[in-house]
């Protein structure tokens, strides 16, 4: 790769989930290594969809979508999701402790060759994300809404991506909770030199970045 | 111990329409609007069967294991047009995964049974082959739809699941693989049910058709016991392949699941 190509880029990509109606036509965006982009939008214009389209969860119908130069086909599936992480809007743990749910990604056989984080690290990401009063061997079920989506946050996290997807992470959390997820993906870009890309009808609540504000409309993209 | 079968005389068998009779007026009575569907039930009953005994008789007079096995295949056919038709599903196309399953498992079980269990030579012969097949054919039916429909609905109401693991590098049988043990034991669990009621809580039509007909009752009791676990064997290995077909057809090769929201 380039070292000024662009680590994602949309050339021209048309997509839709039925024959009428495209959600995307002729859509270009190039992201930056490094960079933090807030794609805004009104709800239904595609957002999800389009974070969903760099992780290949959907395939445009026409154009082509590149990760670090190559196109997305070009990458087994399973590994190209491990370095493009989408977290969900809402977040879901299953039964089991606060553990089992961050380990999850470590059972699938895509992953084995990573390394399983010790409880050590998974108590000081827990404590990064203000989650040191909980034990890992508390239920998942039983924690907060605000509280599940930052372990949803960490257990992606633990995949070492290069970029993350944030589909909406703060619409259902309160003041607090939010500023700690905004601040928290601030910090992975501004230290970690992580690529972010988050979707969301706020403004992002950090005062140490300033993203890149993208919105989309009538199935293009423009930089505000 | 085998004594002559009574027959059923025309006359008598026309005052059974009494019941019928009873069911139409407690219809017309109570305004459920039936009376048409109990007409048009209780004339292909008759036709049905009568239509089935005549090709049975011919079946068992020309004795020739092409013809058995055509119209084993032919039962299979409809019986997987069935569940075509009582699972509602537009997107997924699983008339042939069902019919090649269910050709697969209940062939090998009804050849196994006839050949080792029941010992008969040759292993097609009609007065037993087609029989047992129907009966596992027809009791497997429910099974099948059953662990199909769970299949699709729990991908359906699970995408988010499915796509969060998918998301974390699972593949497509590490994200579904809950579903489709639900799915299994949704399609297996109600032949098993029945292994745990028989003799109990009912006497099943095969055993009581044997009875009549003068048999032991304790041969009768084994050929229901044969019967019952051909149903279980029959049953889950057609819904193991099944499923496994089904499930491979809801994701695409780039582990993505196809399903979309359904409307009726």
């Amino acid at each position: 790769m380039n070292i000024n190509s662009p680590i994602i880029d949309f050339k021209q990509v048309c997509f839709s989930f039925s024959d009428d109606r495209f959600l995307f036509k002729d859509l270009s965006l190039a992201v930056e290594s490094g960079s933090f982009n807030l794609i805004k939008g009104p709800s239904g214009i595609g957002k999800s969809s389009l974070l969903k389209l760099i992780n290949r969860i959907h395939d445009p119908q026409a154009g082509e979508i590149h990760f670090k130069g190559k196109p997305l086909e070009t990458y087994q599936p399973q590994l190209l999701r491990r370095q493009v992480l989408y977290v969900q809007q809402t977040p879901l743990v299953s039964i089991g402790s606060v553990k089992d749910n961050l380990l999850l990604p470590f059972l699938f056989k895509a992953n084995h060759d990573l390394t399983k984080p010790d409880d050590i690290r998974l108590e000081k990401l827990l404590a990064e994300f203000y989650l040191d009063r909980i034990n890992l061997n508390d239920s998942a079920l039983n924690l907060s809404v605000g509280q599940q989506q930052r372990i949803c946050f960490i257990r992606g996290l633990l995949l070492s991506p290069d970029v993350i997807l944030l589909d909406e992470p703060t619409s259902a959390l309160d003041e607090e909770s939010s500023r700690i997820v905004d601040a928290s993906a601030a910090r992975l870009c501004r230290v970690s030199g992580k690529t972010v890309i988050m979707v969301s009808h706020k403004n992002l609540n950090a005062n140490d970045i300033k993203p890149r504000i993208l919105k989309l409309e009538n199935g293009k993209i423009r930089e505000t | 111990m085998q004594t002559a079968v009574v027959d059923i005389g025309w006359v008598q068998l026309c005052f059974g329409l009494f019941f019928i009779l009873i069911a139409g007026l407690a219809s017309f009575f109570q305004a459920l609007g039936l009376e048409r569907k109990l007409l048009i039930g209780t004339v292909r009953t008759f036709a049905q069967l009568f239509l089935m005994g005549y090709i049975l008789k011919f079946i068992f007079a020309i004795n020739n294991a092409w013809l058995v096995i055509l119209i084993f295949v032919f039962m299979i056919f409809f019986a997987s047009r069935t569940i075509y038709k009582s699972v509602d599903e537009k997107q997924v196309s699983f008339f042939f995964p069902t019919f090649l399953s269910m050709l697969i498992s209940f062939f090998f079980v009804a050849i196994l049974v006839t050949s080792v269990i029941v010992d008969v030579a040759p292993w097609w012969k009609p007065q037993y082959f087609i029989p047992l097949g129907g009966m596992v054919i027809g009791n497997s039916m429910n099974a099948i739809a059953l662990a199909l429909e769970r299949l699709l609905s729990g991908l359906r109401a699970r995408r988010q699941e499915v796509e969060m693991m998918l998301c974390h590098g699972a593949d497509y049988k590490e994200a579904s693989r809950e579903i489709l043990r639900e799915a299994m034991k949704a399609g297996m669990i109600p032949s098993i049910n029945s292994m745990m009621a028989v003799g109990i809580v009912f006497i099943p039509g095969m055993m009581t058709g044997q009875i009549i007909a003068g048999a032991d009752p304790i041969t009768a009791i084994k050929y229901q016991i044969v019967v019952m676990i051909m149903l279980v064997g029959s049953t889950t290995i057609a819904t193991l392949l099944i499923v496994l077909i089904v499930r491979r057809l809801c994701f695409s090769s780039g582990q993505q699941l196809l399903l979309r929201p359904q409307y009726k």
